[in-house]
């Protein structure tokens, strides 16, 4: 699972520095949450919410391949802004538990406005 | 009795929000209310959205043609003075007369000087329960400076005598809010709200407004607050929540407005929490419907039946918990730990 991980990192920074210019992918982690979700995120410094939308299917691509490679289904992939701003401070695939299915991806809009959504796995 | 209703700020938000509103026929809800331009003042709560004014103009409009009226919070209860140089009061002059223009009914404020700003505006002027107002002395202070509207301090919510007090002090309107789930006298509340009003804001400091945002190391009063009530968790129960089936209580004594809280979370939690106070009635954990210890909800399970009939003890509650210990009672009765 390290290995996974320094690799999805080592990836996701090189893959998103070739599409958008200078960019850091300080920290990849992959977490569990007390209801149930589990995960892949990445810290993001440089990457904008317009950089996102434009190589949106870059970047649900490439979530999705490595957050299968750490064993994680990625059924909701998104992007977190700094609240207020345009910089996108985290990359995200989740599996997710069934309330956050309802909570958190159950809406037609984004769930909150910090939160642009990539990818919505149909239920 | 009318809801007021939390909005995160983007327009597909609203959108779902009167959808829901209309296809459910919930008429109780009145108005929704987000926040303003972190450009021009912080907020006294988490705010995931940057509005510009013609963001709020267009919503303003789509919420006037569903008949539901727009409020946009201004709260924070921090300023750094700013409010107060010549450059600061230009700068909110000119932000509630664009707020006005967008065709905004309320704008929500904690610092008395903005209220007397927004004196000479037709919007409405809600104190906010930043302000806290939790005698009818001070509520006759807020009305006298131009409020139209308070919202009284949470931790007065079950304090029947004080809010019957209050609406008979004064003649503007009073509303409560329903879900906050802080602690009862939270020793971090103002702590908490001026940490919010510096870090909402974009300019970190009012006086350089190119200075640095605050790099703070982590959301102090939050950890702590979650922590207590981990550890103790009649600090749950001792919240001063209303629950759904509760507000005819409230109506009882002359108070028609309903405000919930939570406008950081997310659209569906909003939704779940607009259905339930529409309906007056929840079934499930009553964790679900408060807003500030989400994180609670995964470790604690209270069914809100359970609680049926406590609103009877705490209407006349002295709040001398030493003496009573009714709400330590209860929480061993109706507070179950989730079993993973």
């Amino acid at each position: 699972m390290k290995k996974e991980i320094g690799e999805g990192r080592r990836k996701l920074e090189e893959e998103l520095k070739a599409l958008t210019g200078n960019l850091f992918v300080p920290e990849a982690k992959v977490f569990e949450m007390t209801c149930g979700c589990v995960g892949f995120t990445s810290d993001l410094r440089g990457l904008q919410s317009d950089d996102v939308e434009v190589f949106k299917d870059r970047i649900n691509a490439l979530l999705e391949e490595i957050s299968k490679s750490v064993g994680v289904e990625p059924e909701f992939v998104y992007a977190r802004k700094l609240p207020g701003s345009e910089e996108v401070v985290t990359l995200t695939a989740r599996e997710l538990c069934e309330r956050c299915k309802r909570e958190f991806a159950g809406s037609k809009a984004p769930p909150r406005p910090d939160i642009m959504v990539l990818k919505k796995k149909k239920r | 009795m009318q809801l007021i209703i939390p909005h995160p700020g983007h327009f597909s938000a609203l959108k779902e929000i009167i959808e829901t509103k209309e296809a459910e026929g919930l008429k109780e809800v009145e108005e929704v209310y987000m926040a303003g331009s972190p450009e021009v003042m912080g907020s006294g709560r988490a705010t995931l959205h940057a509005a510009l004014i013609e963001d709020i103009k267009e919503q303003t409009a789509y919420a006037h043609q569903h008949h539901v009226k727009m409020n946009v919070v201004l709260n924070a209860s921090c300023l750094g003075g700013y409010h107060l140089t010549f450059e600061g009061y230009k700068m909110f002059e000119w932000y509630f007369n664009e707020l006005n223009k967008a065709g905004v009914d309320g704008v929500t404020v904690a610092e008395p000087y903005l209220i007397e700003l927004l004196r000479d505006l037709p919007m409405e002027t809600v104190i906010s329960c930043v302000a806290h107002v939790d005698s009818p002395q001070r509520a006759e202070f807020f009305e006298a400076l131009g409020a139209d509207a308070i919202t009284v301090d949470t931790n007065i919510n079950r304090n029947f005598k004080v809010l019957e007090a209050i609406l008979r002090a004064v003649n503007c309107g009073i509303r409560v809010i329903v879900n906050e789930g802080c602690l009862y006298k939270c020793p971090f509340r103002y702590s908490h709200f001026n940490l919010f009003s510096h870090i909402t804001t974009f300019r970190a400091s009012f006086s350089n407004a190119r200075a640095q945002p605050l790099n703070t190391f982590g959301d102090y009063y939050f950890d702590k607050c979650i922590s207590i009530r981990v550890r103790d968790p009649s600090q749950i129960i001792r919240s001063p929540w209303i629950r759904p089936e509760d507000m005819r209580e409230y109506e009882a004594i002359g108070i028609e407005d309903f405000k919930i809280s939570g406008r950081a979370n997310t659209v569906n939690w909003i939704l779940n929490g607009m259905q339930a106070y529409s309906s007056r009635a929840y079934e499930g954990n009553l964790l679900d419907l408060l807003d500030c210890p989400a994180e609670l909800k995964d470790m604690f399970f209270i069914d809100n039946a359970d609680l049926a009939g406590a609103i009877k003890q705490w209407k006349g509650c002295k709040k001398i918990c030493e003496e009573c210990r009714y709400c330590d009672e209860l929480t061993s009765k109706v507070v179950g730990e989730i079993k993973k």
